[in-house]
């Protein structure tokens, strides 16, 4: 009889060592770092599914660490946010393995060794984030991915990127803080930094210190999220980082952002007069970064930057579907979480292929390269219709779900926000697929381009069936979630 | 008079709610790069001060508890958290420090107007190189 | 209550021209395999959809289901009367099309993109035909957008990327307003079933029932080319002449119609919908697109705008009859999906024709050609005799059932209205025949149509088929297991009668 919950910890130290071994190792052997990496994110992910499948059978379960019980030891938990380990951990190889042909082009050589131990530091930082069951390690693990996302961004060779990573860190540096002080707050008017304890104290404690907890924590991990007005670090760090990393950024390190207001609201489900304003407000930014993120998308030329910018739109829908606080909404928008992840992460491996065998990343510049690149392309334009939510791929169910949601709610002009922006998905969608499809080649390095290695194509395929099969999956997605939903906020309507 | 004596029982609150402010300004209207780093790291002081005092109780001693001592005794969990706190502090400002190098070797400066001066210059001159090829 | 079976035809029908464009993908440049792919696929599928006519004639449904999409939407297949009918309708055309396809397209770029696609599209086509509810009727009907997307795009020319990127904007937006209309439809009702008789009722309210209905109409009214939503069809017109037949007769525009039909009767309900009175005001839009759509037409001096403005007001004519919530209305509307469809799908292979045999495009440019292209102009004479409404023609049964219908209706303005059009219509076709048939041929040096290249066969053939259709429709309608009576019993469930009609 095996004790599953011994394995939680394994899911974020197994990365963390598995990282922080790899320059040891691999200094000069980049080859072996990659398989070495991809080999490590492999057995974590088979942890991951492995737990997510006792989830699935027997409901949530905790470890405590060391065997300190809780309120005084720290503690691991299993539960229906924390399932978001299997696709992150499961993005995070497929990830590693384009890496293997990218990184030769788009790091320098010296630093790839360096480069895979950021990338399993980041996951194990992630997986920890998903499964801590305290607010100190939630700030730690917080940190850990955080602080290798910045150093990501700034393993691409552009100058650009430095300085992208500079502001990136600058931001989430200030927002952890602001996370760390609400955490300090909550824990001097509770006395415990366990979840469940602190959530149930501070459902009987006075508004006041609680309202500034509250506003911190959210704030903080609004900017992680990069919800509208505070995305505006996101669009040049996630476009001048290397592609892969690009896709675990906008699929993962930012889908970390709102596991963190997940948490803040479970954390605070008890004191509703304080939650009912965060939420409207919520709804509201939103939809403005539902829709000023897909009208920014539609005017980039840069593949990634458009591509960045519909990330904002997205976690838009996302921050809707979470503010409106009714049962489909919110586990429309978990499930969005998860579908968002796949498809962006799809496109900026696309994006990342094409770059790295053209050396161009202006969408009027990739001309032709449908013919070239046929697997790729075919990869980017099903995503991108995807993305837009047309029915049945993965995009449609949260959207439709949040869509719902806002009728519910009262809110039909939601509805016609969700559409538009939908719309204009759509459109710069057909933009790029008529660049690939219908225009001769402008330039000569796509004239003479070939399709990507396979470990460059096959991932973009994966997440490509990936896409088609998590929209076809959409109610058991919804029914899973549909509980956690509940516990989050109390009792939803 | 009864605020001020509330201001004053919260003395260490209110300081450190005032170093946050001023970190947070510094790091927000700065353009200096270095500038803005020093604006978090105080900004990081403040919240350690902060964490600090909540832990702090009248008359407690530290919690070096031996048998039979008595109490009260001052939380020890906060100051846990202070220095994991300073431990991520210290690498994320070596972190930043390390990209300012790398910025100042790029760009030659580390004033965000000129940066920005040289990146419109990279861009115009990347304009004109691929000048004709964009229409539609 | 109709016996539903489950059967996997109604599936196998749509797979089929779905594995029909894998494979013309996969063989790529080799032609034959490409055209033996393209024609074994549609002859199949022509066999399945026609082997569920008895059934469907004896009352039966067939579904097949695979599961739920979303909680509480499945996704699924239903073959009612009024979808065995539209899918019969675009199967058969399909099979035509493809082999006139073959003949038109020889030697141009692309070629298994464009018969992929085409493919593709007469898969969504059928599925929009047999959706088992709205849901599953938007994915085929979003899918169909973007599979016509390529076909628009074909010439890869400024003028083909500016219709597309047009018709994109239209058919996008119809779609987002479709989206809104289901979203609005499911919170209040919690389905999209398409199986009854009307699933809204009164205790709704009445402006989330505007609301539906508009939403509803305006999206799928966007692909149905209703004014002032049509101006993406002309503009398609600079697509290879099988796609313009494909759009106007078979797929694009007939989906956009059957979704209209679809929630006037299977959403709304008649009984629901004459107590709201939102169908008078559809009416009288018909009846003024009817009018305008002709007029325009005649104002055209191009073949395939006149004919674009013709399809404009010939849609109209079933958004009418579907709108007048009468039994004969409701039959004239079914059937004129068929008759609409063959007449127009003949005039449009002419025009093809004329194109490649003589390199003419407008219409003054037409003296001779009927004694240059006998056969061919005669067939072009059928389906405008159609159009105009001679008896014996399809286009009459229409029209003598919309005008019973409208009678009944207590409308009769709309007979008047139909006349004019009709008269509109002679104004626009016969002269065209009359200068093909009775004008010599311009002798102009250089110019000699006499050594003209060949029309293939394989463009003549299908153009004579349609044109006997138009005949059969019109003079055999009644004839037993024929598709009228399915249009019959599509009617009789919309108005849950049990006896026939007449």
């Amino acid at each position: 009889m095996i004790e599953w919950s011994h394995w939680l910890p394994i899911l974020a130290m197994l990365p963390l060592v598995g990282g922080a071994l790899t320059p040891l190792l691999f200094r000069h052997r980049p080859a072996a770092a990659c398989f070495w990496a991809v080999s490590v994110a492999s057995v974590t992910s088979v942890v991951a599914i492995a737990l997510l499948l006792r989830l699935v059978d027997s409901g949530g379960f905790s470890y405590a660490v060391g065997g300190w019980l809780p309120q005084y030891g720290i503690e691991l938990r299993m539960d229906e946010v924390g399932a978001f380990a299997v696709p992150a951990s499961l993005l995070v190889l497929l990830s590693l393995v384009f890496s293997r042909h990218y990184v030769a082009r788009a790091v320098d050589a010296s630093r790839v060794s360096f480069y895979y131990a950021l990338v399993l530091i980041n996951l194990g930082g992630l997986n920890g984030f998903l499964v801590t069951g305290d607010l100190f390690n939630l700030f730690v693990f917080m940190e850990i991915f955080s602080v290798s996302a910045y150093a990501l961004v700034a393993t691409a060779r552009e100058p650009i990127a430095s300085l992208a990573a500079l502001k990136y860190l600058l931001l989430g540096a200030a927002s952890s803080l602001l996370v760390l002080f609400s955490v300090g707050v909550v824990f001097a008017m509770t006395g415990t930094l366990n979840l469940e304890d602190a959530a149930a104290a501070l459902a009987l404690s006075s508004p006041m210190p609680a309202g500034l907890a509250l506003a911190g924590l959210a704030t903080g991990f609004a900017v992680k999220a990069a919800l509208f007005p505070v995305h505006f670090w996101l669009p040049d760090a996630h476009a001048a980082a290397p592609a892969p990393v690009s896709a675990v950024l906008s699929a993962l390190v930012v889908k970390a952002g709102i596991v963190g207001v997940l948490r803040t609201l479970e954390l605070f489900g008890g004191a509703e007069s304080l939650l009912q304003p965060l939420l409207h407000l919520v709804v509201w930014l939103g939809a403005l970064g539902a829709l000023g993120g897909a009208l920014m998308a539609l005017v980039q030329r840069d593949i990634k930057l458009m591509l960045a910018y519909s990330t904002v739109a997205n976690i838009g829908y996302i921050f809707i579907g979470l503010g409106l606080a009714t049962a489909s909404a919110v586990s429309g928008a978990m499930v969005h979480a998860v579908n968002h992840a796949v498809i962006k992460s799809a496109l900026f491996l696309a994006a990342g292929a094409m770059i790295h065998r053209t050396g161009l990343r202006n969408i009027d510049d990739l001309r032709g390269l449908g013919r070239r690149m046929p697997v790729t392309a075919f990869g980017m334009a099903f995503t991108l219709i995807a993305l837009s939510g047309a029915p049945p791929m993965a995009g449609f169910t949260g959207k439709w779900q949040i869509a719902l949601g806002a009728l519910q709610a009262g809110h039909p002009s939601l509805v016609a926000v969700l559409v538009i922006a939908g719309i204009v998905v759509l459109a710069f969608g057909i933009r790029v697929i008529n660049a690939l499809y219908f225009r001769p080649p402008a330039r000569v390095a796509v004239a003479s381009a070939t399709e990507a290695p396979a470990s460059m194509w096959l991932p973009v395929l994966m997440l490509t069936i990936a896409s088609l099969a998590l929209g076809l999956a959409g109610t058991p997605m919804l029914e899973f979630v549909g509980p956690a939903a509940q516990s989050i906020y109390g009792t939803l309507p | 008079m009864k605020i001020a004596a509330t201001a004053l029982s919260h003395v260490d609150y209110l300081v450190a709610v005032a170093l946050f402010l001023t970190g947070a300004w510094i790091l927000l209207t700065s353009g200096n790069l270095v500038k803005k780093v020093i604006g978090l790291n105080i900004m990081e002081t403040s919240v350690f001060a902060f964490i600090v005092t909540t832990g702090m109780i009248d008359g407690g001693a530290p919690p070096l508890v031996a048998p039979g001592d008595p109490g009260p005794f001052a939380s020890p969990l906060p100051h846990a958290l202070v220095l994991t706190g300073i431990v991520v502090a210290v690498s994320v400002t070596s972190l930043a420090l390390v990209l300012i190098l790398r910025v100042r070797a790029e760009f030659g400066s580390v004033e965000l107007d000129e940066i920005a001066l040289s990146l419109a210059a990279g861009d115009t001159a990347e304009q004109s190189e691929r000048h004709g090829s964009a229409d539609d | 209550m109709t016996p539903e079976l489950v059967d996997i035809r109604p599936l196998l029908a749509v797979l089929v021209s779905l594995a029909c464009a894998g494979a013309v993908f996969a063989v790529r440049h080799r032609a034959r395999w490409r055209a033996f792919w393209s024609l074994a696929a549609a002859g199949i599928k022509f066999a399945l959809v026609w082997s569920m006519l008895p059934g469907a004639l004896a009352g039966r449904v067939y579904v097949y289901q695979f599961g739920e999409l979303l909680p509480g939407v499945a996704f699924g297949f239903r073959v009612d009367a009024l979808g065995l009918f539209f899918a019969l309708v675009s199967s058969t055309l399909w099979v035509l099309t493809t082999i006139y396809a073959l003949g038109y397209m020889r030697g141009s770029h692309s070629l298994h993109r464009f018969f992929g696609f085409f493919a593709l599209c007469i898969s969504t086509t059928v599925g929009i035909a047999f959706a088992e509810n709205l849901l599953t009727l938007f994915v085929f009907y979003e899918l169909l957008t973007i599979c016509t997307y390529p076909l628009i795009m074909h010439n890869e020319d400024l003028a083909a990327r500016r219709a597309a990127r047009k018709y994109l904007v239209y058919t996008l937006f119809g779609g987002g307003l479709i989206l809104a209309g289901m979203v609005l439809l499911h919170s209040v009702t919690g389905t999209l079933s398409l199986a009854e008789t009307g699933i809204l009722d009164a205790s709704v309210g009445d402006h989330w029932l505007l609301a539906i209905f508009l939403l509803l109409i305006a999206g799928f009214g966007v692909k149905a080319a209703l004014m002032p939503l049509h101006a993406w069809l002309p503009a398609a017109m600079v697509a290879p002449t099988p796609v313009s037949a494909l759009l106007h007769a078979v797929a694009v525009v007939k989906a956009g119609v059957f979704g209209i039909l679809r929630t006037i009767y299977n959403v709304f309900g008649i009984d629901l919908l004459r107590d709201l009175g939102y169908a008078d005001w559809l009416a009288m839009l018909a009846g003024v697109i009817m009018v305008v759509a002709s007029v325009q037409a005649l104002r055209q001096k191009e073949i395939k705008a006149r004919l674009a403005w013709s399809t404009i007001s010939q849609l109209s004519y079933i958004v009418l009859a579907a709108a007048l919530l009468t039994p004969l209305a409701a039959l004239a509307a079914i059937i004129h999906i068929a008759n609409q469809a063959f007449s127009k799908i003949t005039l449009f292979f002419v025009a093809g024709a004329i194109e490649r045999g003589t390199g003419r495009k407008r219409v003054d440019e037409l003296a001779g050609v009927g004694r240059l292209m006998p056969w061919t102009m005669a067939a072009f004479t059928l389906a405008s005799l159609s159009f105009i409404g001679v008896p014996l023609m399809a286009g009459f049964v229409t029209k003598w059932y919309l005008s019973l219908g409208a009678l009944d209706a207590g409308a009769g303005i709309y007979v008047a209205v139909m006349v004019i059009s009709g008269l509109l219509n002679a104004a626009y076709w016969l002269p065209m025949i009359h200068q093909a048939f009775f004008k010599p041929l311009p002798s102009e040096p250089g110019n000699d149509l006499r050594n003209r290249p060949r029309v293939s066969s394989m463009m003549i053939g299908p153009i004579l088929v349609c044109a006997a259709y138009v005949i059969l429709l019109g003079a055999g309608a009644s004839a037993p297991s024929m598709p009228f009576s399915l249009a019959e019993a599509a009617a009789r469930f919309a108005f849950e009668l049990e006896v026939p009609l007449e």
